[in-house]
């Protein structure tokens, strides 16, 4: 936190940028603004606790407002956070060392679809469905569905280097940003020109990408757009057990089809998720798949897949789960009684791996992260050609708040220090913030100093912020 | 306490939520903050509950934000009503004194003039001509404040057409004194007051020999017909939106060819208060020989005008750009007439249509087809 004298001295300085009405100061707004959904923030929340808070929250609507806000900052050294949506899973959008927070939700222009090149440019702040009913008003989409697409922003999308349910098609934000707009943290304005492919040097796009507010402020963005497809399709299998499943995947993939849905639920989900709709073999996992496209390439792909899932021992149950699944897929996300109760805890560590791996990651992380005794169910999604995401989902229950952090603690360090161990990575999409920061280094390994000495030399008063990605860690 | 178990585990949910309605929170794109919004709201609240926070200035002013217009709860799978929440919040605070000084304004105004524009009672319905009839069903209007004072013409083509139907009208004047019906203080938090209008209401309109009561304004409509009963108000006839009464006989109104395509906007109070969507759409149908064009956000997903439970009182501009991103919502349907069914509704958004939108109430379009009159669309 700042003393107050600096406070007053920022507020003026920042009024001056945006005005009065942009620049909010009372504890009500810092304290519900602090969050993202970071369910440990959530458990925090309910139980009483107060998250850390910025000294100010401030709303630029362009991006020499940004602009002039990071320089104050630069000038003051005064950490400032980032704020997409808020609706990011590993806290990055919490003040941890007080500051600024700079609200990216006014930024909300849609400035242009570009129907020769097929692309949509756009402010970082407009909120994901916006986009999407924008793209598909012209009859497009832009194949970026993660379930956050409600809440979540475009910027937020590429500061986390998130990914949509249909990933396998189209692939994840950092396949979808073409052009990119960076405010640096000394004030400076960089455009990452929109093009398909380049070869100059390497591409500077993909450092932003994921950066997740350490390196600038991300305040505008060219995706790419795909044509609303003719036909989508769902087709639903169970298996024995995840390695029939797994081979089923990896054989569609490998004679080239980009299914949009791959999704295979391990028994302990196949059977919260779906046993109360379908009929299926008890201890049996669950294959959704979905094919987007037009119709005579739905069918080619669906009927070699469905030869592939026979093959592999899959039994066919039709379009239904797969299409529920669609169709309910935002439900998951909602709160209930029990996930809300006392001290409930649950979360989502969402790996990723090839394949000769995958299925050791599964099993190591499932068994250590049980060892806790949280209850754990996982899907793999989000597949490709050499590999994909496991959903590795969690939740526990304490009798009182400080054995809860402590388990939930206990969760995250034994889960990716297995999937470390095991050779697989710890994020697929929801990226690192808080919740494992401590890991990145693991994670990386040498490699990491490579990302500190470009944060160093972005970033040499370590003002974006500090505490996330494993970057600007304070005592 | 203020919230029984289920209500504050219901709370406690909602401040643990990932914001998965906020999206359709007309206050969230009026401030783009995650203040006001319904996550927000629950948070005060459920920190207020279990003692981490007072709801403090800013807090009473977040929560005095709200539309009430329940468009979250269409999108809230565990079904969690927090307008209604909100409104038991703002009883608190208004039996602490602490509701914002707008609204102290507004609500004096009620009890001097009974209505919440400060005109005064005598000129209510005075100016709104009534035919002496002797034949005829028999139906009081209860004209309610806006159409008395703000959207005059709503009431006189209401009178005008009910008059060409064959019914028999009469008005609140003179002897049966209509006074506001209370909504802006029951939805404010205001029971004491509104519970005031209630009372007068009940007996002015359970004294009268009519065979029903018909309201043009969806804020009338859900304070007579829930409001007054949930607090032992009973009337002894039935109340009437004019849209179901319009939908009922809707074989007997004319049809006429409207220049331009006809949208709809549900109102707040009428659709997902309410649950009537149906009614205005036959009507429209009826009349323009099916001449009507969806919104993207419509019935139960529409977003609301932004002229709700005294957000226009308090914050006008914001109010004003919510109306402003609907009357938009309108013209992206390729309309030229955007119909709605309440006052309230039809003042907001005429303020914000600009020159390329007609905006008009459903009896006014009804009676615009009688006169077989093309409506001009500017
Ligand atoms: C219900 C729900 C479902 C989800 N489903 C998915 C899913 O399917 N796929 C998926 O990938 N993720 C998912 N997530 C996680 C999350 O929503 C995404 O990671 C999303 O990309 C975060 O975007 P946001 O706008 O909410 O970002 P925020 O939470 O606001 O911010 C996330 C991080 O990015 C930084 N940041 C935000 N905007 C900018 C900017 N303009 N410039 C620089 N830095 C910035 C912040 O400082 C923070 O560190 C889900 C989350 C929820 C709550
Ligand atoms: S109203 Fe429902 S959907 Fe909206 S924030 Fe609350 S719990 Fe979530």
């Amino acid at each position: 936190m700042l003393d107050s004298k600096t406070v007053k001295k920022l507020h003026k300085r920042l009024v001056s940028i945006v005005g009065t009405d942009y620049v909010h100061q009372q504890e009500t707004d810092r304290v519900l603004n602090a969050h993202d959904a970071w369910p440990l923030s959530e458990a925090k929340l309910r139980s009483g606790e107060i998250l850390p808070l910025a000294d100010l929250i401030v709303y630029p609507a362009t991006r020499e407002e940004v602009s002039a806000i990071l320089v104050a900052a630069n000038e003051m050294e005064i950490p400032i956070t980032p704020v997409g949506g808020g609706a990011g899973t590993c806290g990055g959008t919490l003040p941890i060392y007080g500051g600024i927070q700079l609200d990216l939700k006014r930024m909300s222009k849609i400035y242009e679809i570009d129907n020769q090149s097929m692309t949509i440019r756009a402010q970082a702040g407009v909120v994901g469905i916006d986009l999407e009913e924008t793209a598909n008003r012209h009859g497009y989409t832009l194949g970026h569905t993660p379930t956050s697409l409600r809440a979540s922003n475009l910027g937020g999308f590429i500061a986390t280097r998130s990914g949509g349910s249909m990933s396998s098609l189209y692939g994840k934000i950092e396949d979808l940003t073409l052009g990119l707009e960076v405010v640096l943290p000394d004030g400076s304005i960089i455009e990452c020109k929109s093009v398909p492919r380049h070869s100059v040097g390497p591409d500077l796009r993909q450092l932003f990408i994921g950066s997740e507010g350490t390196l600038g402020v991300i305040t505008e963005a060219t995706l790419r757009l795909f044509p609303l497809p003719e036909e989508r399709r769902f087709r639903s299998f169970s298996f024995p057990d995840i390695h029939s499943g797994l081979e089923a995947i990896r054989n569609i993939f490998r004679i080239g089809i980009n299914p949009s849905i791959v999704r295979l639920y391990d028994p302990e989900d196949a059977a919260m998720s779906f046993s109360m709709h379908f009929e299926f073999e008890e201890g049996h996992c669950m294959l959704l798949l979905g094919f987007d496209g037009d119709i005579a390439h739905v069918n080619l792909d669906e009927d070699k897949s469905v030869d592939i899932c026979n093959n592999h021992g899959g039994t066919d149950l039709g379009e239904g789960p797969s299409k529920r699944w669609w169709e309910h897929r935002y439900d998951m996300y909602y709160p209930t009684r029990l996930t809300t109760s006392g001290y409930a805890i649950g979360d989502t560590i969402d790996i990723v791996a090839t394949y000769d791996k995958l299925e050791n990651v599964y099993h190591s992380m499932k068994k250590v992260m049980e060892a806790t005794g949280a209850i754990v169910m996982s899907h793999f999604s989000h597949m490709y050609q050499n590999g994909g995401s496991i959903y590795m989902i969690f939740f526990t229950s304490q009798p009182d708040a400080e054995t809860a952090w402590a388990i939930y603690k206990k969760i995250w360090d034994d889960g990716v220090a297995a999937c470390l161990k095991e050779g697989g990575t710890m994020s697929h999409q929801h990226g690192v913030g808080l919740s494992r920061s401590t890991y990145v280094d693991d994670e990386l390994g040498s490699a990491f100093q490579v990302l500190k000495k470009i944060k160093e030399s972005l970033d040499p008063k370590g003002i974006m912020n500090p505490g996330k990605l494993g970057l600007g860690v304070r005592k | 306490m203020t919230f029984d178990e289920t209500l504050a585990e219901q709370i406690r949910m909602c401040a643990a939520c990932p914001k998965m309605c906020r999206h359709v929170c007309p206050t969230f794109f009026a401030w783009r903050s995650d203040s006001p919004t319904p996550h927000g709201r629950a948070l005060l609240i459920h920190q207020s509950i279990i003692g981490t926070r007072e709801i403090d200035e800013r807090g009473i002013e977040v929560l005095f934000q709200c539309l009430e217009c329940s468009h979250c709860l269409t999108w809230c799978k565990p079904e969690i009503d927090i307008a209604t929440i909100v409104e038991e919040q703002r009883r608190v605070l208004v039996a602490e004194e602490r509701r914002p000084k707008g609204l102290d304004e507004m609500a004096l105004a009620i009890k001097q003039y009974h209505n919440p524009y400060s005109e005064p009672h005598a000129s209510r319905n005075n100016w709104l001509s009534i035919k002496k009839k002797k034949e005829g069903k028999s139906l009081f209007y209860f004209t309610g404040c806006t159409a008395a004072y703000r959207e005059q013409e709503i009431a006189s083509s209401t009178v005008e057409l009910l008059e060409s139907l064959g019914y028999r009208i009469s008005i609140g004047n003179g002897s049966s004194d209509e006074w506001c019906c209370g909504s802006p203080l029951f939805r404010t938090g205001d029971i004491e007051l509104g519970l005031e209008q209630a009372r007068h209401n009940t007996q002015m309109l359970n004294e009268l020999d009519v065979e029903a009561i018909v309201v043009t304004c969806p804020g009338c409509f859900r304070v007579l017909s829930k409001d007054y009963p949930e607090h032992g108000l009973v009337l002894n006839k039935p109340v009437r939106h004019i849209s179901e009464l319009l939908d009922e006989i809707k074989d007997h109104l004319p049809a006429a060819d409207f220049e331009g395509k006809i949208t709809y906007h549900d109102p707040c109070h009428l659709g997902r208060h309410s649950n009537i969507y149906d009614a205005p759409r036959n009507v429209i149908k009826q009349v323009s020989h099916s001449n009507l064009t969806e919104m993207e956000r419509t019935r139960d997903n529409a977003m609301c005008c932004g002229n709700g439970a005294g957000l226009r009182t308090l914050f006008p501009e914001h109010a004003k750009k919510i109306g402003m991103e609907r009357v938009q919502q309108a013209k992206q349907s390729g309309a030229s007439i955007l119909v709605t069914s309440c006052p309230f509704c039809k003042n907001m958004l005429q303020s914000q249509s600009g020159n390329d939108l007609t905006v008009l109430d459903l009896p006014e379009l009804v009676l615009q087809a009688k006169r077989s009159r093309k409506v001009k669309t500017h």
